[in-house]
């Protein structure tokens, strides 16, 4: 559906000429995001520079039924910001001011398009910190993260993003501006439409403004690595230190493969020849930290650890965070198409998860290397191909991962846990919630966008 | 199908993370995926399967607009070589009459070598002129690079085995641009390493030609030079040494600094009475296809009080021919890097790449800035061309 003049030239007035893109190249580099076997042209590419040049591309996208998939950097991976039904892809990259950050009321008011990190790097300079951190927060934006509501490597320690989204600035597809939440902690006025944004995924409304809740930031913080014979035993392991009564920041695990992958590209010395390992890390007091990666150590040499480490220095400990951070593009020099999963189970489940994934992955004669986030039982199984045109082995691939779904909901787990459902999970997602529940997300949908236009052929679809 | 554009192997290792996107200067300037590494991959795959047609505008537009700085690679977590991707792409794109005409000129000049020759004769002819000596202890500090109190300037050596072509030994390149526009570098560099055998019968290396569209002269220029300069080849080149070693292999090729980093680096180097600041901006192929960054810097800090930019890894705008084929981008990228560089209080950038050289000489001339830009030879050697 190629948009009309009409449209276009409105489009062009709107945000001036050189912000609406429409020629074939420029379309096809937005035809995707970081999900890999997803791709679908838009037909404009727009940019605007506020609030109000938004309003006014929703309203007249409701105006002419024209679909409108808000991006941030794209780096989701569940074809989240695939423009399915062609339409509009609206960046707001170039919302990326950050307006404040209120060392009195632990907060900062931002714009969509900052990265994560530039917002982290603001709040650590007045000595506070951001919490969410998923993987790809150098790229990745806070309205991205927010609207897929990222979790990340501190998740066990802090949770997901949700908790720290305490008011949004949002723009119905209608265009009307709304306000919800504010800077307050307390505050239980109406239904709670902050947390319905949060993870909406960019079907409900555009996001053009963010405040959010900061922490003091933790006066030290340390890493440790151990490694394991299987990835079973570092399943156990992560059971026995919450049953230790540690809660740490960071506990992450990679297997072999994932390992190799990321020794290959940042050299740090991991061991290869561990079938598994566990990152472990916590902040906090520096006693407190050290007496904690005590007792995790511990606890992972009950469990069957065959070597325990923790970094020297804080830059050592860093480039361990950042090596796991990159664990799923370093696992693409292993082959074509890497395509990567994230199923949740209850923690207590995860070995027994691991155990599944393998057998499925057996069964459907398909590689599949597993790293994850441990301490909140997220799992990311991730099947890497040679190529996405041996159609056989995606076949294959698919359907393992079906089954993958399927064991995480049997063993009390869910099909998300942190990525989101875009496009790649939706037809997952009955099994999950049950139609009754999907009808609601439905209702709620045509609440607030009654043409359709936010995002379709996502939740609430 | 355009079908045989990309090796298919590099080009399917991107997995579209958009890890590379914060490294990118040019998806810096615009927010705009399209030109950002990952989007140029989208590209050069729509151009590979056929789904847009080779005269797309945006492919035209996206192949020159990119720097080739190689800012992506080393941040790419999949390893995929952007630099040789982006070589391969521009063969495609400049075919013939495509190639813009600056480059073209550029490349028929760089491979004339009795042209080369002749600017090695100018080379010869002006070296009396341009060497400026290390001034007296009591002479004003009027120059960037005068001598500390001591004097112990190291005394440029006596051009030893300027006539000796051939040999095993290491050699020293002398860099198709650098003799035409920088000839004291390289005398500076034998004062350095008198070592080095100085053939005057040498070619172009090929960077300019594989950067812009011909693959198969650069590797042949790569593969003379190498046969006129057998055994180890020392360059001060940062883009030379890189393109050097993707064809001769890594082990055939030093860039000067590795050469020099287990001597001393000379006397401490003063400027009006303290020890001199000074700066270092990176040779983006050197960095960034090479991995060498840590060499200059160590020698530096012998002779310098080192002050690091944050941005020194980041590209200045000169990019081998880019600065003359797209100078308003160039500015744009350059201009930022001098505010940075004047903000920092230094006296003096140190370049190791002419290219990077040039670029950063004339806008700092433009801004009538006290900063001095000088090569890493003729600091170490303390000469500066003029
Ligand atoms: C290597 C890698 C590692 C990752 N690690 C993690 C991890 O550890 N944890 C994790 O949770 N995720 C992770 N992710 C997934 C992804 O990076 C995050 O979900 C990220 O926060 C998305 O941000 P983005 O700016 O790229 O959003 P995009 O991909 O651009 O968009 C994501 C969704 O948000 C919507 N959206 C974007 N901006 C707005 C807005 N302003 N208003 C309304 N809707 C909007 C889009 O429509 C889309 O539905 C990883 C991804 C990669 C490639
Ligand atoms: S970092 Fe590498 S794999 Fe990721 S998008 Fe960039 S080029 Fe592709
Ligand atoms: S080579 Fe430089 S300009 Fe080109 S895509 Fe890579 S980082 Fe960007």
């Amino acid at each position: 559906m190629a948009l009309s003049a009409t449209v276009l030239a409105e489009l062009r007035g709107i945000v001036g000429p050189s912000h609406v893109h429409d020629a074939a190249g420029d379309l096809v580099a937005y035809a995707r995001d970081a999900t890999p076997l997803f791709s679908h042209r838009p037909d404009a590419v727009v940019f605007p520079a506020d609030t109000a040049e938004v309003a006014a591309v929703l309203a007249l996208a409701t105006r002419h039924r024209v679909p409108v998939v808000p991006r941030g950097a794209g780096s989701n991976l569940c074809a989240a910001t695939v423009p399915l039904r062609g339409g509009i892809v609206l960046v707001l990259t170039r919302l990326n001011a950050i307006l404040e950050v209120s060392g009195d009321e632990l907060l900062a008011r931002t714009q969509p398009g900052a990265t994560s990190a530039a917002l982290a790097d603001a709040a650590a300079a007045q000595g506070l910190l951001w919490a969410p951190d998923p993987g790809s927060r150098t790229v990745a934006t806070v309205g991205g993260t927010i609207a897929t509501c990222a979790g990340g490597l501190r998740g066990l320690k802090y949770g997901v993003t949700r908790n720290y989204v305490l008011g949004l600035e949002a723009v119905l597809p209608t265009g009307e501006v709304i306000r919800t939440g504010g800077r307050l902690w307390k505050d239980v006025a109406g239904y709670d439409l902050t947390r319905l944004l949060t993870g909406s995924e960019g079907t409900l409304a555009v996001i053009t403004e963010a405040t959010v809740a900061l922490l003091p930031a933790p006066a030290s913080a340390n890493t440790g690595v151990a490694y394991f014979p299987t990835l079973a035993d570092a399943g156990e392991a992560v059971a026995r230190v919450i049953r230790a009564g540690v809660v740490p920041a960071t506990l992450e695990f990679l297997d072999r493969a994932c390992i190799d992958a990321v020794e290959d590209f940042a050299h740090l010395g991991l061991r290869t020849d561990a079938g598994a390992l566990l990152l472990f890390g916590d902040d906090g007091p520096p006693d407190l930290v050290a007496a904690h990666l005590d007792r995790i150590g511990a606890a992972c040499v009950e469990a069957g650890a065959v070597e325990v480490t923790t970094a020297r220095e804080v830059a050592q400990a860093e480039a361990l965070l950042a090596a796991r951070r990159c664990a799923l593009p370093a696992l693409s020099r292993r082959g074509g198409v890497t395509i990567l999963e994230d199923a949740t189970v209850p923690r207590p489940r995860i070995a027994e998860m691991v155990d599944r994934i393998d057998a499925i992955a057996a069964r459907h004669d398909v590689a599949i290397a597993t790293f994850g986030h441990a301490g909140d039982g997220n799992l990311h199984p991730t099947c890497v191909l040679d190529s996405a045109e041996d159609h056989d082995a995606v076949r294959r691939a698919e359907a393992a991962f079906a089954d993958v779904f399927a064991a995480a909901i049997d063993l009390g787990g869910t099909i998300t846990g942190e990525h989101g459902v875009g496009a790649a999970k939706l037809p997952f997602l009955a099994a999950r919630l049950g139609e009754d529940q999907l009808a609601l997300l439905r209702r709620i949908k045509s609440a607030f966008d009654p043409a359709g236009i936010l995002n379709p052929g996502k939740l609430g679809s | 199908m355009t079908g045989d554009v990309f090796d298919p192997e590099q080009l399917s290792r991107c997995i579209s993370c958009g890890f590379c996107l914060p490294a990118c200067p040019t998806y810096a300037m615009t927010g705009d995926e399209a030109s950002s590494p990952r989007g140029r991959i989208t590209l050069m795959r729509a151009l590979q399967d056929g789904t847009l047609p080779p005269d797309d505008g945006t492919l035209a537009e996206e192949s020159s607009f990119c720097l080739g700085c190689r800012a992506c690679e080393p941040v790419c977590p999949a390893g995929v070589e952007y630099g040789s991707l982006l070589e391969q792409w521009r063969v495609h794109q400049w075919r013939g009459w495509r190639r813009p005409l600056v480059a073209r000129a550029l490349m028929l000049l760089v491979e004339q070598r009795w042209l080369l020759r002749l600017s090695g004769l100018v080379r010869r002819a002006a070296r009396g002129r341009a060497v400026t000596p290390a001034p007296p202890p009591s002479a004003p500090a009027a120059s960037a690079l005068s001598a500390p109190a001591s004097g112990a300037a190291p005394a440029p050596a006596a051009a030893p085995g300027s006539a000796a072509a051939g040999g095993a030994g290491a050699q020293l390149m002398l860099g198709c641009v650098e003799r035409g526009l920088y000839p004291a570098v390289s005398r500076a560099a034998r004062a350095l390493a008198p070592e080095l055998a100085v053939p005057t019968a040498q070619g172009c290396c090929g960077a300019l030609h594989a950067h812009n569209g011909d693959l198969a002269g650069g590797e042949r220029l790569a593969e003379r030079l190498g046969a006129d300069l057998p055994g180890t080849i020392v360059t001060t080149s940062g883009g030379c040494a890189a393109h050097l070693a993707s064809v001769l292999g890594r082990d055939r090729v030093r860039e000067l600094s590795t050469w020099l980093a287990d001597r001393p680096a000379g006397a401490e180097l003063r400027v009006g009475g303290r020890r001199a600041r000074v700066t270092l901006q990176d040779s983006c192929h050197l960095r960034n296809g090479l991995g060498v960054f840590a060499e200059p810097r160590m020698l530096l800090r012998q002779v310098a009080d080192y002050v690091e930019l944050p941005s020194a890894a980041a590209c200045c705008g000169a990019a081998g021919t880019y600065s003359l084929l797209r100078p308003k981008d160039s500015r744009r990228i350059l201009d930022a890097k001098l505010d940075e560089i004047e903000a920092a209080g230094v006296d003096l950038v140190v370049a190791v790449n002419p290219g990077c050289l040039r670029q950063l000489r004339t806008g700092l001339r433009r801004r009538r800035s006290a900063v001095r830009a000088v090569h890493l030879a003729e600091l170490l050697a303390r000469v500066e061309s003029p």
